[in-house]
């Protein structure tokens, strides 16, 4: 084990993680598919069936689909813990978990009880698998660095999002009567600002500095940070089930300093980084940081001016910020330098000695990262066009969503093939 | 080691990953029996260590006063 660095010995298989990372691009194209049958209503409001089918074909189909899938990869290799049989547990999480995403965005689709109550099976399986391991793997972790703390916290948040999110689907299936709007928001706030933040978070400790060649995030930071948020959050929640408005402005604006604290520190470190030399990844983390504090300003202002709480326009704003802006980009960052590094190390360990491994920027050049972050960027800024004026914007937005994410995929799967030539060579 | 040639140097301090690896495997490559490669970097690199190990290369390491390391590598 070691703390600061990371252990290729420790390793999964690589087909591991890449069954989730080949897999969650398509989503994006499906969202897209499902934004053209849709048309310009699926804008109207966030409580809509297609919207909220839209949502999850997002948040579980693409984000949860690599986030979990990362962390098969990186529990073994940053953090120092095995997770027992990785082939077989990521099978028992990557098909239940594509399945049920695809069960749960029908059931919003067609209102089908029967299929929110296929979905708890499905996505309860796959998540009750992912946690249990990851749970069981962490807390035995040796050392609590920076990364094992927020690691720890952002699973905590998992676990509250995805039994929040099992309630609400059960509501939906069996009618069990719930406060349906509180415990949404209640799910929605623990899976970004926690789940994935927290997450994102005890990643990019690591992999800012490795990657960007950066100075290292703050001690201060790295460990208070995922603790004070989720105790935050936690208070947050209280306050909503106990009603208590003066409560949930406070922890709504300590929640959002919070997200404006990491976007701005990643910023700052990403302005002084020693490498000069553009790196077209950075582009994306650009993206997320900005969205991110966007994000958070505007749920800031809501705050202070209640009716724009209320909005469908905001309200649908602020989740295109933070889910695609913020999470869906960085994500889409972070593969382009997961993939083709993971292809590269298997392949020098299987080579070296034996044929020539062939470089990184071989696996997957700059050219294509850089046309499909454009790609990228403009379905950000139509996807945010399409809150505003869902008439006009809602197909040019679905077209840049399809196209981004069949390009993410295409680009991925080059790498795949490029790694599966090279192997057969052997 | 063959006192008679001398070390290849190796500056991977500043690059990217998996850039200095990549150098330092070439490096390797190129080497005559007996030759060295030494290796300037300026974090720890765990993933070099696993591939040295199993490829047999024997290795050592002195950490610099400025942060960096040195590794100094020896073909099998």
């Amino acid at each position: 084990m070691n703390p600061a660095g990371l252990s290729f010995e420790q390793a999964p298989p690589f087909s591991v993680p890449l069954r989730f990372f080949l897999t969650a691009p398509w989503f994006l194209v499906l969202a897209a598919a499902l934004m053209l049958w849709e048309g310009s209503g699926i804008f109207a409001s966030r409580w809509l069936p297609a919207t909220l089918a839209l949502t999850h074909l997002l948040v579980l189909g693409f984000m949860a689909q690599v986030m979990l899938g990362a962390l098969l990869q990186i529990l073994p290799v940053a953090v120092g813990v095995t997770v027992p049989r990785p082939r077989l547990t990521a099978a028992l999480i990557h098909i239940p978990l594509t399945l049920g995403t695809l069960t749960l965005a029908g059931a919003f689709l067609f209102s089908l009880p029967v299929g929110f109550a296929h979905a708890v099976g499905l996505l309860g399986l796959g998540f009750g698998v992912a946690l249990i391991a990851f749970h069981l793997a962490l807390w035995r972790a040796p050392v609590a660095s920076g990364a094992v703390i927020a690691l720890r916290c952002a699973l905590g948040a998992l676990l509250a999002t995805v039994v929040l999110g099992l309630l609400l689907a059960g509501s939906l299936s069996w009618g069990w009567s719930l406060p349906v709007v509180a415990i949404t928001d209640l799910h929605a706030v623990w899976g970004l600002a926690g789940w994935t933040t927290l997450l994102l978070a005890g990643v990019a400790y690591q992999v800012v500095p490795m990657f960007h060649i950066t100075p290292p995030y703050p001690v201060g930071l790295t460990r208070r940070f995922a603790p004070l948020m989720t105790g935050v959050l936690a208070g947050w929640s209280a306050f909503i089930l106990a009603d208590w408005a003066m409560g949930v402005t406070v922890a709504g604006i300590a929640l959002a300093i919070g997200l404006i604290v990491l976007a701005a520190a990643t910023l700052s470190l990403l302005a002084q980084r020693r490498r000069k030399i553009g790196d077209p990844t950075l582009g994306y983390w650009r993206i997320s940081m900005v969205s991110l504090l966007a994000g958070a300003a505007v749920w800031l202002l809501t705050r202070w001016i209640p009716a724009l709480a209320t909005s469908p326009q905001v309200e649908l704003g602020l989740g295109i910020l933070l889910i695609f802006g913020f999470a869906v980009a960085v994500i889409n960052g972070m593969l382009y330098k997961i993939v083709p590094f993971l292809a590269w190390f298997h392949l020098q360990a299987q080579l070296l000695g034996r044929a020539k491994a062939p470089n990184i920027k071989q696996l997957l050049p700059d050219a294509p990262v850089r046309r499909q972050w454009w790609a990228s960027l403009a379905a950000l800024l139509l996807l945010l066009a399409a809150a505003a004026y869902p008439v006009v914007f809602t197909y040019p937005a679905a077209l840049a969503l399809g196209a981004t994410g069949a390009w993410l995929g295409v680009n991925l799967l080059s790498v795949a093939r490029i790694y599966q030539r090279y192997r057969l060579v052997v | 080691m063959n006192p008679n040639l001398p070390d290849i140097i190796v500056d991977g301090r500043g690059l990217e990953p998996p850039e200095p690896m990549e150098r330092v495997l070439a490096a390797l490559d190129a080497a005559q029996p007996g030759q060295r490669v030494r290796f300037l970097i300026h974090r720890q690199p765990y993933p070099l260590y696993d591939l040295l190990r199993r490829h047999h290369y024997l290795y050592e390491t002195i950490a610099g006063t400025n942060g960096g390391f040195e590794i100094l590598i020896s073909t099998p």
